[in-house]
Order: C-alpha cells, then structure tokens, then sequence
C-alpha cells in the first residue's frame, strides 16, 4: 500500500517539475512547447514538440490519500536498529529487558497492565463518561457488555447472543419458549452458533494475552499425540451429551442445513467427533446439505475417531472427499489443510496420500498457504531418525517458495519458519537455511515468525547451523546482527559459538562472549561457564591473553561466590576449580591461584595432576621449595598417585634442607602405605 | 602392506590450472577435450605417503583414529607443504597417460570431498570429548550424501556441463554414466578451488579429507609400476551406491509436483462461480477471521508503525494533516463549502436583495457546522421567503426576478 501510494506521488511530482520546467523554458523560445509527457517522466523530446504552441496543460486529479499512506511510507524508511533493543521494549532504560525471561515478564506486564485499566473501565463504565477528546475517540471509552433491552422478546434474545451471553441467551430462550413465542429460525440458528462455538460455555473475555497463551497450552498439547486427550479435558471444553446446544438443537420446530453444520462443527471443535458423524448421517436423511466448512470438520472428525487403522481413517476422508465432489460442494484451502493436519498423526504412512493431496490442491487450482507447507515438513521431518535417508521435499518447497510474498490464509500459517529451520538444522544445510531466511525477509513475510518463543527457536537453530558451517567471520557477523536486537540467545547457543571460536582458533573472543553471556542472564549457567573455562585454560597463550582470561576466570569466579550469598548450593565443579587455579598460574597471580588450592580442600574437589604440575612450575619459577613441599603435601593429603613423581621432581628441581628431605620422605611413604592399604583391602 | 595416502598437494595445482583447463575444454575438438580432461586426473597421482604406525590396526579403528585426531594431520600438512616440488614430481607422472581410461575415473571418483562436512570438527585433542566426536565422525558420513547433491547440481558452469555432455558422447562407455562422472569431477574441482580460497576451509577440509580415508590392505602384492593400486578410499563403492540412491531421490523428488493426484475433484467443477448468497457473516466466520489476523500479528517495530495503529484505532489525527481531518461531508470538497456565489443565479444582480443575500452566503461559507446539502437548503429558504413576501417588495419598489 505504502509503496503503491510513495510511487504515485513520485509521479506527481514528477508531472509537476515537467509542466514547470515547460512553462518556464517557453518564453525564452528555446522549447516552443510546454508539451507533457504524461506516461514516462523524462526530459519533453525536443523534435516532436514543435508542432503547436501552447498545448492545454492537464491538471492531475486531486489524489486521495489512504490515511496511513504517509506514515507507511516513513515506517518502511526505518530499518532495525542492531545495537537497541527491539522497539516494542523501549522504555526507562532500566526497564528494558536483557534476556528472554526479562522480555517475557515485560510483555506480560506491559499487556496485562492495558487489561487492567480495560477491565475496570468495561465494568465501571458510569465513571468513565466524560469525553475529553475532540473528535471524538470511541476506543478510549468504556464498552457496553450489559444487555439493555430488559423485558422478554426476541430482540432481547438477539441482543444477548450479539454481546456473546451464552447463558443470558440461554434463559432468554427458554423464557420465550415458556411465554408461548415462537423464535425465529434465524435467531434459533444464530444461537446455536454460540453455544457450538464456546462449547455451551462463556466465552473467556477476549484479552489477547491470556487466549494465546492457552492455545499455546492447548498445541503443545496436540504435540505429543498421547497426552493430547487429557489435556483437552484439562484445558478445552469438551462436549458433554445433553448440554443447551442439543437440547435447544432438539427443541428447534424447524431445522436447515445450517442449523445442523453448526452442530457438526461445534461437536468436532469440542471432540466429540463420533457424535459429529452420526448427526452428519442424519443431516444426509433430512435431505440436507453440507457446506464445505462442515466438511472440513467432519473430516478432522474422521480423523480424531480412535479405534480405525490408519487406512480405514484415510478411506473414510478420500470418502468424505468424494461426497463433497458428488454434492458438488467447492472444497477450500481449509479442507486441504486439514487433510494434511490430519495425516500428520499418520507418521510414515502418511506421507504418499499427502503428497496426492498437494498434488490435488495444485491441480485445482487452490493455492497452497504457509502452513500446507508446514504439514508436510512435518510429516516428512518430524519424526525422522536422522540415521536413515531423509527426504528431500524441501528443497522443492524452497525451490516452490523462494521469492514469495504472503498474506496470512490459515491460523497456522505462522508455524511454517519454524518447521523449515528445523529440517534445515535437522539435514545440516546452510544453504537452504541461508534460502529460507532470505524468504522470511521476503516482503513482510517476517511476520509470519509467529509468537515471541517461535522466533526465539528459529533463530537460535538458525545461528546454531551458522556457528556449525560458516566461516567463523561471518558467524560472528551474523551475531552482531541478530543478539540482541532480534533475540536472546539460550545458553546452548552460545556454547555452540564457542565450540565455533575454538575451531576457528579465535579464543581471544571468549572474554567478550562471556560478558554478552552474563548479560544476558546465563550467569548460573554451569555448562556455559565450563565450556569458557575449560576453552581458556586447554592451552598456553601468549602472555596478554592470559591476563585477559585470568580476568575473565576471577569474574566466573565471582559468580560461584555470589551464588554463595544468595544461599543457592555452591556447587563448584572440579573441573572449574582445576581450570581457575590454571589460568590464575599462567597469568602470574600466584596468590589467588593459591587461594585456589585451598578452596580444593573446602569444597573436598581433587586437583587434576597437570594443575599440580603447573604449580610446581611455578614453585620452581619462584625458586621457592617450600611451596613446592606444599604441593607435594597437598597431593599427598589427597593420596593421589601423582605424589611420588611431585616428590622426585621436589628432590631433583629444588635445593632443599635435610627437614624438607625428611617431611618429603614421610610424606611418600605415607602415601605408599595407604596406596598398599587400599590395595590389600582391595585383596581381601 | 597398509599404506595410507593423502591426497592434498594435487588440489592446488589443479587450482592453478583451472583456468586453462577450461579454456581447452572449449576451444578444442572433443577428442582433444578429452585428452586434457584425462591429463588433469593424472595429476590426482601425486600423492603423499604417510608411513604410519597404526598400519597393523583393522579398517575400522584406523579410521576412528583418524576421525578424532585429524588436528595432527592437518598441522602436519600445512607445514610440510612443498607445492613446488610437488608440481614437478606431478610432471613427472605425465608418463602415467597409458592408463586406462576406466581406472582413472574409477579411482578419482572415489576420492571425493564432502564440504559439507567442514564444520563439525573441533581442533580440540581433549580426550574427554573423544566418544562423541567419533559418534559425530560416524554421524556425518552417514549423513554426508544428503547435503551433497543439492550442490553438485547448482554451482556447476552449464558450459562446462555441455563440453563434459560432449566428451561423454564421444566415447563409446555408457554415455549417460560417463556424463555424470565427469560432471562430478568438474564439481569437485571447482569445490575444491572453493575451498581453498579461504584458508580456514581449506584446513579442516584437509582433515575431512583425511578423516574420511580408510586404509585398506592390497589383497595381492601386485607388479605393478604405479602405487595407486594399493590406494583404496571408503567412500568408492558406497559413494556410487549412494549416488545412485541419490539419483533416485531427486526423481521422486521431481514428482512432488507432477505425479498421482487423488483425482476427486475436477477443476471445472472447484472454479466455476456459484450464486454467491449474501448472508451476514455467523460467529465461526467471524472468529475465524480474527484468527487469521492475529497469524501475522507482530510487536511494532518503529514510532511510525505504532503511529499506524494508533491511526486505525481512531486514537491520532488522520495523515496528511489539514482542517479537514474528521470532517466527512459526503465526499462533497471544500470549494462547495465555501463558493456559494453560483447558488445566487435567481436573485436579482444588485440591489437590497443581492446586498442581503451576498452577506448570508459570507456568512455560510465561513460556517463550517452545516452541510452542503444544509447551506444551499438555507438559501433555498430565503429564495421561497422573497417570492411570498413579492407584494411587499413589488410596494417597496424593490425588483425581485
């Protein structure tokens, strides 16, 4: 629209500069002609304009503008900015969130304090009356959601099921029926579409936040095919026998075929689907026909039935099928999406009847939307053993997508990024992980990432791929450009881009990444931290490295002792313990690498015999025995094996007096003795 | 005897070449074309041979050796990398012409590069992560095939493809297998001078290179003049299976679109018009819609986009600003506002009248509180008055019509 609006005006323009420049060269008698070239904008030709003087300018017409055109065109000059938080979080500078759990609880917040005021404006409307604003605004005053009409008749009735009353709509009917009035078939009918539709509950109050978070709920739920069941009795209403929508249903003196497809549909949407087909039975006794929306749910209802194989249940949907092409009723894109969302529970076998179904959808001409696509990833990727041959189909979807641009024409249409990163991480290509990405930043497909957790799981398989295949530059490009701006990296991700660092032999980052990384909350991370410190002290580094990552050890350091503070178990792994005291010896703080070794003793961790080893180069590197003999005593008090290789060493490296000799002694044999103790127990 | 080769210094050569290569390939007769096609794959021969000490391991665990510790090698070849005089020695082995053909194609088919298995190799010796990094070695060879043919088709020159095309109709094998080998070898090539463009791939794909070669024992002790018949590489036999299953695949895959169809619906049928009937919308309908608008329902992204919907919800003056804003009169403009003039036809051209009536279309041109409709109503009123009261006015002497 935007552009569309940008490009018209650019022509005006356009036209305007030309009959200007025409006017204003006349009179000079260089360009006789004011002639305007109305369909390309370029210079007036010269030769063919000196036929007739003056020619009648034509006034453009008054162009009306979309009332957004200007401001779209202005919000499509602004680009994501890489180095600020996305734009929904900006806020007090203190408010805004670093890590995902932050952005999580300021979304909430942010909506949840809307609802509030919402809320209490829709309940307490008498007290929101005055209207301060000039033209008026309507949004910003309270809604009506009581029924104002009081007294018993069909309009009342009619109000009611329009405000979404389920029971009030209820009572209402009864009372009409009681007092002897009959109730339109309409109405009758457009009450029955709000019983079936809510399931014979009240509708949840349409905050937005609160509704997807329980479709959330509701579709992880249909993940796990097992747990499905239970969880539609925890969180969906399910259709009970006997409830308003039939008996009204049954009540009813006359019935058309719509009265019945909402019955249909309302059962399926409330699984029931077994009553579903029977009522569809009875629909085709009545001599009544189906409309294509009925079909699509006695299709997932054919699909939800439980004890069919999984042929029968296909023979019965390409039944189904067939009836709608006898009944001549035109099959949309929601029937062949639920197909395909249907045949996704059939695992492998499902898979050539949906590439038949794909096929049909084309044939006819019904262009498939993001989520046709989506199910068939699924089904060829989902349950895939990554051992076996994995199908190829995406990249003909890729190849089908590549360039597209589209409008939103099924709810699920926003799962479909999700699903293609995942095959694309699943076959390891970045290639056609590159493809898809350039597809979302198609046009304005990017908003068809889906919710705040989906976008986070695109791209954090996303730059996993990158951090497993591409040049480690370009990686770190890429990190620059989506953390934080696009999103909050998890802590695997990052260990991802570390193991990425090492085999790019670029450790020098680390420092850096572990700084991102605290920011971003994965301070408690122990993996995280590990994977840091076992990357900084594998190997030897040129000595301003190793106080950079001595610094970087003692702030890992810091967060093992703060967590201590905060009462959280002080869980110190050995191997930080090893890896800490290591980069403190190499970097030549020797008094803290000390303090190390004592916290071995605290915690009751073993030091590995290359951190002993460096220790003792040090002690030597010092010249000082007696830290050598500490060592030595150290390792005994462990009765590790390495002791008496320490001792030699002690005996060949240092210059010691006869008591050190003497310590020494006792100390090896000391150790010699529990190593022949353990052994003999061990005999016995 | 077990002896394992490397394949590396041949690359580069064949990278400073490339050029010419090409220029051959195109400018010569097919037979010539062969023949320079045949020289390069000579070259593949220069090998070096590392003497190893796990000769005496099995098959299997030599290449587990190598598929944890390639790091070694991979140092190892970058300083002993001697690229001159390997080119000499290659030279040397121009002799090597009298081969068949068949062997040749055989032996480079089976050395083949999988870039796609650049990345999963970590430098890092640590025993620690040895299992895994094996399981990941055997993982990838396992997967390798998948990632490989979506390239193989793409970044290959179609020139080359036909002047390959031309030498495989030239010789009398099985023109279609021919073909394909020789695209595969270009493929390689040009893989390879990819790789190393970059001096990082290059490195590790070295280590892939030797990751992924097995030793294998020479069943006889053969007379023969050249050592690459000892040479054996895993992936010879299994790659052609592999390509062939691969072959396989993308037929099906050309399918996806174009096979069996359930064949229920007929097109005619789906897309002639039916009466449309205008019913209002029920509450699926609705609620569906609702649906489908919150699919693509995304946080703002700048101040402008947060402008537009404060716009949709009535909350901001409408853009462009101007005085009209709000203002909806039926679509009527405002010089239809404002001129009112031409609604004075009928009344007299001067006089009292004119005066009077010239002050009240003043004053409602400036009246923004009334509609066209309204404004002209109000003349038209005045217009009725005078022609009642004409008597009066006909005794005051004064002209009306």
């Amino acid at each position: 629209m935007a552009a569309i609006a940008t490009r018209r005006w650019l022509r005006f323009r356009c036209k305007l500069c030309l009959t200007l420049a025409g006017q204003r060269a006349g009179p000079c008698g260089q360009t006789p002609s004011c002639r305007f070239y109305s369909g390309s904008a370029t210079v007036p030709k010269v030769e063919g304009a000196n036929i007739t003087g003056i020619e009648e300018v034509a006034i453009p017409k008054k162009k009306t503008w979309d009332k957004v055109a200007v401001l779209q065109a202005l919000a499509s000059t602004v680009n994501r900015d890489i180095t600020a938080a996305p734009y929904a979080f900006q806020d007090d500078p203190y408010l805004i969130p670093t890590s995902s759990v932050e952005s999580r609880s300021f979304l909430l917040a942010k909506k949840s304090g809307e609802n509030a005021a919402k809320f209490i404006i829709n309940s307490h409307p008498k007290y929101f009356q005055k209207d301060i604003a000039e033209p008026h605004i309507p949004c910003l005053m309270p809604e009506y959601f009581e029924p104002q009409i009081e007294d018993i008749s069909e309009a009342a009735l009619r109000e009611r099921i329009k405000l979404k009353k389920v029971k009030a709509s209820v009572d209402m009917f009864d009372q009409l029926l009681q007092a002897g009035t009959t109730v339109s078939l309409e109405t009758s009918n457009s009450l029955l579409d709000l019983l079936c539709y809510y399931g014979d509950k009240e509708p949840s109050s349409d905050y937005h936040f609160q509704k997807s978070e329980k479709s959330e709920e509701l579709e992880a739920a249909e993940e796990n095919d097992e747990k499905s069941k239970k969880a539609d009795h925890q969180f969906g209403v399910t259709w009970r026998a006997k409830n308003n929508a039939e008996r009204i249903f049954a009540l009813m003196p006359e019935k058309n075929s719509h009265s019945y497809c909402t019955m249909i549909r309302g059962m399926v949407k409330h699984r029931a689907p077994v009553q579903a087909l029977n009522l569809y039975t009875e629909l085709l006794n009545n001599r009544l026909r189906a409309d294509v929306y009925t079909f699509n749910a006695l299709i997932e209802a054919t699909a939800l039935s439980v004890n069919e194989n999984m042929e029968d249940k296909w023979n019965n949907i390409l039944e189904l099928l067939k009836q709608m092409a006898a009944q001549k009723v035109k099959p949309n894109l929601q029937t062949f999406n639920t197909i395909l969302k249907c045949l996704r529970r059939f695992h492998a076998f499902g898979r050539l009847p949906a590439l038949q179904t794909f096929r049909e959808m084309k044939a006819i001409g019904i262009e498939p939307s993001l989520a046709t696509y989506h199910y068939i990833i699924q089904l060829f990727y989902h349950h895939e053993n990554p051992s076996k041959g994995s199908s190829l189909i995406i990249y003909d979807i890729m190849n089908e997508l590549t360039g597209q641009k589209f409008s939103p024409k099924d709810p699920d249409d926003d799962m479909f990024f999700q699903s293609a990163m995942r095959a694309c991480s699943f076959l390891r290509d970045l290639e056609l992980a590159y493809q898809v990405h350039g597809l979302l930043n198609t046009g304005d497909n990017w908003k068809f990432i889906g919710p705040d957790h989906r976008r986070n799981f695109y791209y954090s398989r996303f730059f996993s791929l990158l951090c497993l295949m591409e040049q480690i530059d370009v990686t770190l490009k890429w990190y620059k450009d989506l953390i934080p701006s696009v999103f909050f990296p998890h802590s695997q991700t990052l260990i991802d881009l570390l193991q990425a660092l090492d085999v790019a032999n670029r450790l020098e980052m680390i420092p850096q990444i572990w700084k991102d990384s605290k920011e971003y909350g994965h301070i408690s991370r122990n993996d995280l931290k590990e994977e840091v410190l076992m990357l900084m002290a594998r190997d030897q580094h040129p000595p301003e490295l190793q106080v950079a990552f001595a610094d970087c050890a003692a702030d890992i350091k810091s967060t093992y002792e703060s967590q201590d503070a905060r009462q959280i178990a002080p869980e110190w792994p050995a191997n930080c313990l090893n890896y800490i005291a290591v980069l403190f010896l190499r970097a030549g703080r020797t008094q803290e690498a000390w303090k190390m070794l004592g916290l071995f003793k605290k915690h009751n961790k073993i030091p590995g015999n290359e951190l002993l080893n460096e220790f003792m180069d040090s002690a030597k590197a010092s010249s000082s025995p007696a830290q050598a003999i500490e060592i030595v005593k150290l390792a005994s008090a462990f009765s590790l094996p390495v002791c008496e290789g320490l001792t030699q060493r002690v005996m060949a490296d240092f210059a010691i007096s006869q008591e050190q000799k003497e310590a020494l002694g006792n100390l090896t044999s000391l150790t010699s003795d529990s190593d022949s103790d353990s052994d003999s127990n061990e005999g016995k | 005897m077990l002896t394992l080769l490397l394949l590396w210094s041949p690359t580069i050569i064949i990278k400073s070449k490339r050029e010419e290569f090409e220029l051959e390939n195109f400018k010569n007769t097919q037979k010539q074309c062969f023949e320079s096609l045949f020289y390069y794959f000579a070259l593949y021969f220069s090998f070096f041979f590392f003497s190893l000490m796990l000769l005496s391991r099995t098959k299997n665990n030599a290449q587990r050796y190598f598929g944890t510790n390639n790091v070694i090698y991979s140092k190892k070849d970058e300083q002993s990398a001697p690229t001159p005089e390997i080119s000499k020695e290659t030279e040397s082995q121009e002799s090597v012409k009298e081969n068949t053909k068949k062997d040749l194609l055989g032996i480079i088919k089976s050395m083949k590069i999988e870039l796609s298995t650049v990345n999963v190799q970590t430098t890092r010796p640590s025993s620690r992560r040895q299992l895994k990094s094996v399981e990941a070695t055997i993982g990838r060879l396992q997967k390798a095939p998948e990632g490989v043919p979506k390239k193989r088709t793409k970044s290959l020159n179609p020139e080359l493809v036909a002047a390959a095309s031309a030498v495989a109709d030239f010789l009398p094998f099985d023109k279609q297998t021919t073909k394909s080998e020789l695209l595969r070898q270009l493929q390689q090539h040009e893989e390879v001078s990819k790789a190393q463009k970059d001096g990082e791939r290059a490195k590790i794909s070295v280590s892939t290179i030797i990751s992924d070669m097995k030793v294998a024992k020479s069943a006889t002790s053969r007379v023969s003049t050249r050592p690459v018949h000892q040479i054996q590489f895993d992936e010879g036999t299994d790659n052609y299976m592999g390509q062939k299953t691969d072959d396989l695949k993308k037929s099906l895959r050309k399918n996806m679109l174009k096979g069996k169809r359930l064949n229920i619906f007929d097109l005619k049928a789906v897309t002639e018009e039916a009466p449309e009937t205008e019913t209002a919308p029920s509450l699926w309908e609705v609620e569906f819609a609702k649906q489908l608008a919150a699919v693509n329902e995304q946080p703002l992204q700048n101040g402008f986009a947060e402008m537009i919907q404060w716009t949709k919800d009535g909350k901001l003056w409408e853009f462009p600003i101007n005085n009209e804003a709000g203002f909806d009169d039926d679509g009527s403009e405002f010089h239809e506002h404002v001129f009112l003039d031409k609604h004075l036809k009928d009344f007299p051209k001067q006089g009292p009248i004119r005066h009077f009536m010239e002050l009240v279309t003043c004053g409602l041109s400036k009246n923004p509180y009334l509609s066209v409709k309204q404004k002209i109503e109000h003349i038209e009123w005045f217009r009725n008055y005078f022609n009642e009261k004409q008597d009066i006015l006909k005794e005051s002497g004064i002209q009306f019509n």
